[in-house]
This record gives C-alpha cells, structure tokens and sequence, in this order.
C-alpha cells in the first residue's frame, strides 16, 4: 500500500498553495499498488480509501503499515522522516536542502523555479503547474526506489 | 576593518540639543561610516532647511561621513534601534539626542571590539550627580540595589551585565525587545542583557566619557503614561525571572515541531512554549507573549531570512537555541 498526501496547508487568500502538485490524478493512474490518501476534510478525494483528520497516532500506526508514500512538501513529510519511514516529496517553490530530509527522495524539477526568500507566506506565490515534475518521472523514481 | 553605523534616535529636540550631538559625532576622532537621524517627532520637519543643520550637514559630508535622516514609524525607539540593528552593518554606536560624546568616544568604544565582545559602553554622566559607583557590579540580579555604573567614571575596563543609554554594540546577534510599549521602558538594559545572555562580553572601559544633558523638553521617551511603564517593567522582571532558562517559542507549524525535535535534547533547561503540545510538549504561545511582549525575537522564519539561510531548517534550530 502506498499513501498519498496530496495537499499542503490551504491559504489564506483561498489560491491554491504552490506547493500543492498539480498531476495527482494523472499519477494515480500509473501506480498498480492499493492507495490511500491521507488529509483533511474539505480536501479533494482522489481515491476510494481518504483517511481524514486522523489522530497522530493514527496516521503513525498508517504510515508504518505502508510501502512508502508520496507527498507535497508539507507536515507530512517532517512526519515520515520522523518515523524513519522514506518516500517521495514533489517539490516546486520551496527548497528541499532547506526544508527536506536527505534521505526521502526529493524530486524538484528545477533549482531555478524556487523563489527567492524561502521564508515568507506562500500568499505571494503564485502556483505554477510547470514548476513541478511530471507523473512519469514520479513513477520511474517510485518503481527504482520503491520496487 | 568592521562598519560602524552611528545610530541616533530623536524627538523633539531640533532646536536644542540634537546639533550639538550631531557637532559631536563629526568631531570624532574615529569616524562613523554612517550617521542616521531616526526622526521620531510627532511633526516631522525638513532640517536641510534650517541653516544650523546646512552647515552640520556640509561638515558630515566634507569629513567624508555618509548621513541619512530617516523619519521613523513613531512605535518607539525600541522600533528605531532593531532597524539599526538589522541594517547590515558590523557595530552599531548608539547615540542618545541629548548625550554629547566627547571626541574620543567612539574610538576608545572600537578599540575594545574583540572577537567575545557584545557591547562596551563608557561613562555618561549627568552633572552635578555623581553616585559612588565604585563597588556597583554592574550584574543583572544587582540592578535594583546599586546606581549604574555608567553614571559615574569608570577608572578601568569591567565587565557587566547591563548598558545604559549610549554605547556601541556588535549588530545583528540579539533583537530588541520589539513587544515593548512606545516608551521602550528598560529597552537598553534588556538588549544588552540579550547579548551577555548570548555569550558575549559586555564591557565598561575608561576614557570614553559621554555628558549626559538629560534635556527636561522633548526625548524619544517623552511619555508620562504610568500604565505603559508598568507593561515594559513587566516584561523586565519576567525576563529576569526566567533567566536561567533557555526560553524556546515554536510560533510555527506542524512540520517545524517535528524538526525542532531533532534539536531539543540538546536544549538544557528549555521553558518551552508550543502550538502543538502533542508533538512538543510545551506551555502555549499566549502566556510567552504575555511574558515576554514580543515573540518575533523566536522566530524561526524571520531568523532564517535575516541570515540568508540556505542550510536545512534543523541547523537553523541549532543556530538559535544552541
């Protein structure tokens, strides 16, 4: 079983968090393995099985069951890493030497999609589609890391 | 060599003694690399065009000092001082708009900037007061026992706890206290305390005598409301109350909390203030800003775009609690 966590945290100003991966729907489609998608309510379902607003200990007891997952870059990454539990984060804007761990698989399609002050609110980004990589290149890097 | 701004905040005192420090500070015998007017009038005006300030304008820039006049947000000059804190320079020498420093000061400051060095302040002396200073300690748990040390001459280099008034700091290692009321009662002893607090040697010296005017009219603390007083005495004492701990304050999300928790066993007695006490135990953020008034001095985001931080966000952790 792999988990999803599709989204990061929602915005003040109601625009969609650039952080959040735009292929989702498209990436299921490639992957063979059982989903589940773990969120929050208010949140798209992308598949059949959505745990929502699990406990911590909860979506710890989930995340150990699994084979891996795959992430924005959001709390749910920090949480796997915690558990020494790896997948795979789908990065944008912000910068995984920053606010990734080394040992998830981090896939950013390009340094110079990053905005400038990493420290500010994701208010004043815009979300941008281009910026992320492509569901193919999601499922090379699963099948390779993840058989 | 390192850059000096020479920072001076003030109100209402066009007319009496702010040229007379500005006079001062041109007639250095270390030269600033920068002077900046931080204007806090309530009525702000154009000096170019008093002829007093035209001619102490031509002298700064004849002796080669840049100069600024800036007109300040009028928060206090606690507000004033944290943006010439963060204006990128080495050493900021502060300089109150009623005390006149005399000409050596700021090169005998300077010449004690060693590596362990925070802050070094001389004496600023208010004639005809003249307390026995000679047994003051200058430490932190003394200050409401003993006359500050600076307010008499200083017959050789000490260490101590606290500034008082002018003195010229190492810039950008300790905020200040940005949750002080618009009197910024007790600003200077808690930045300065910051920076001892953070490991750096504070200093009293000799020969680096600044007189004190103590001008009845005007000053950026010309406030007479009791109640704000009382708030900034607050914080004061609850800062000094938890002096011995290393207060953490985790104004952020989730994902952070699981971050920090790489760092804190290596946090020895932590007052932990928390948004998720699931993930890090800890007293809510609330009573933190009740305690201490400004919580921005914790954050890790704002800390991490001060220093350009391009390391992971554990090492940032480190960077501020370690």
């Amino acid at each position: 079983m792999i988990i999803i966590s599709p989204y990061s945290k929602s915005l003040r100003n109601g625009k969609a968090n650039p952080k959040n991966y735009p292929y989702w729907k498209e990436l299921i489609r490639l992957i063979d393995k059982p989903i589940v998608q773990v969120g929050i309510e208010g949140e798209e379902q992308l598949v059949d099985d959505f745990r929502k607003n699990l406990s911590l200990d909860e979506l710890g007891s989930l995340v150990d069951q699994c084979r891996t997952w795959i992430s924005c870059d959001s709390f749910f990454q920090h949480f796997c890493w915690d558990r020494q539990k790896y997948g795979i984060v789908l990065w944008s804007v912000s910068d995984p030497l920053i606010f990734g761990h080394p040992k998830n698989i981090n896939l950013l399609k390009d340094r110079n999609n990053l905005v400038q002050n990493q420290f500010l609110w994701w208010e004043h980004t815009e979300h941008d589609a281009d910026k992320f990589v492509s569901p193919e290149i999601v499922i090379e890097s699963l099948n390779a890391n993840f058989p | 060599m390192a850059s000096v701004l020479c920072s001076v905040a003030t109100r209402g005192r066009y007319n009496s003694t702010l040229p007379i420090v500005i006079n001062a500070i041109a007639n250095q015998t270390k030269l600033p690399d920068k002077l900046i007017i931080f204007d806090d009038n309530d009525a702000p005006e154009d000096m170019r065009n008093n002829f007093i300030y035209q001619h102490l304008f031509s002298i700064l820039q004849h002796k080669g000092i840049k100069w600024e006049w800036i007109y300040a947000p009028k928060k206090g000059q606690h507000h004033i001082h944290q943006m010439a804190n963060t204006m990128g320079y080495d050493w900021v020498w502060r300089v109150d708009d009623d005390a006149i420093p005399e000409p050596n000061v700021l090169e005998t400051l300077y010449s004690y900037s060693y590596d362990e060095v925070g802050a070094i302040g001389g004496a600023i002396l208010t004639l005809p007061f003249n307390p026995d200073t000679s047994k003051c300690t200058g430490k932190i748990e003394d200050i409401d026992r003993e006359p500050n040390i600076q307010w008499a001459e200083i017959k050789e280099t000490k260490e101590v706890e606290h500034l008082h008034c002018s003195f010229l700091y190492r810039a950008g290692i300790h905020d200040y206290n940005l949750g002080l009321s618009r009197v910024a009662h007790r600003e200077e002893t808690l930045f300065t305390y910051g920076l001892h607090q953070k490991g750096y040697k504070l200093l009293v010296v000799p020969d680096a005598t600044t007189w004190h005017l103590k001008n009845p009219q005007g000053g950026i603390r010309s406030e007479n409301n009791e109640q704000l007083y009382k708030h900034d005495e607050l914080i004061f004492r609850n800062t000094l109350a938890y002096k011995d701990k290393k207060i953490v304050v985790l104004n952020v999300g989730m994902g952070d909390h699981i971050v920090f928790k790489r760092v804190m066993p290596h946090i020895t007695n932590a007052e932990i203030f928390t948004c998720y006490p699931e993930i890090i135990p800890g007293r809510p953020i609330a009573e933190a800003q009740a305690l201490f008034g400004d919580v921005d001095q914790w954050s890790i985001y704002k800390k991490m775009a001060e220093w350009k931080w391009t390391d992971s966000l554990e090492n940032a952790y480190k960077k501020l609690y370690l």
